[in-house]
């Protein structure tokens, strides 16, 4: 009987404690980055790689709002795209981007590794089978 | 006894059907068995260096593979008596039927037996999923073609 009560209560434990919108990499801007994800109200959770003038978004959709994923990703790309014109930008509202994302984050990678890293990504997401 | 009569009493006798028991068993079980092909993907999307877009060969694959063994060993009949379409409808039920068609016709030999019958179930869900994709493509098309959805 307590067993389910305690794993109950350390996954409610576990979500209240993660950092939500995490922005990791060259500081360039980091809290205007965090504002401008926090206006979209569908985004769950976010974790922004920032690699000299490259940019990693991954973000995670809220779940009635995953129907139009790929419209929502579009959009923010365009926002971002439009806010930072000199920078290559790239949103992906991926499962695997996004743990990926948080693995650079968790593990420190270093900078050499990092645009490389960026890359492969974004070659990733763009697979269709 | 007239005709009307016997399908009368045949009527009553008949114990009634637990519809609500039932749903209830295939949706708990169908969820369990999905719950699973949820973990076999993110598995490939943590593991291995699939997406969320590409995982799904590899689970469906998976799962196919995992329902052949059960109904090698005899477990996914008692599986399929208990939930009834719980467990026929999710991907796992494809594989139940190709393995179980190829075990009662093993008797008739392999080429003829095995090979011949293999599809026998599902061959109508390998035509009417192709049919029915080329026609939710043909659909598509026109409705982009015509501009009203985007790829």
């Amino acid at each position: 009987m307590t067993l389910p009560l305690l794993v109950v209560l350390s996954l409610l434990n576990g979500c209240a404690e993660k950092e939500k919108f995490i922005v990791y990499g060259s500081p360039q801007n980091e809290s205007e980055v965090e504002t401008l994800i926090k206006e979209e109200d569908y985004v769950d959770r976010s974790t922004v790689i920032q690699y000299d003038d490259s940019m990693l978004i991954a973000v995670q959709i809220k779940p009635w709002e995953k129907w139009k994923k790929t419209k929502l990703e579009k959009k923010l790309q365009k926002k971002f795209e439009e806010k930072y014109p000199n920078k290559e930008v790239f949103v992906s509202a991926d499962y695997k981007i996004f743990y990926e994302a948080n693995k650079i984050k968790k593990d420190q990678m270093e900078d050499n590794k990092l645009s490389d890293k960026i890359t492969e990504l974004k070659e990733l997401a763009k697979e269709e089978t | 006894m007239e005709k009307e009569q016997y399908q009368q009493l045949e009527q009553n006798v008949t114990p009634k059907p637990p519809y609500l028991k039932n749903v209830a068993k295939a949706f708990f079980v169908g969820g369990f068995i999905c719950a699973i092909g949820q973990a076999v993907s993110l598995f490939y999307i943590i593991f291995f260096n699939f997406t969320e877009a590409t995982a799904g060969n590899p689970t469906v694959a998976t799962m196919v593979f995992f329902a052949m063994i059960l109904t090698g060993l005899g477990l996914y009949k008692r599986i399929g008596q208990f939930a009834g379409a719980g467990s026929a409808v999710p991907v796992t039920g494809f594989g139940n039927a190709v393995i179980s068609a190829a075990i009662e016709h093993r008797s008739e030999g392999l080429v003829l037996g095995v090979g011949g019958n293999l599809f026998k179930l599902a061959g109508s869900v390998v035509l009417f999923g192709v049919v029915s994709a080329f026609f939710v493509a043909l659909i598509k098309y026109i409705l982009v073609t015509i501009g009203v959805v985007s790829w």
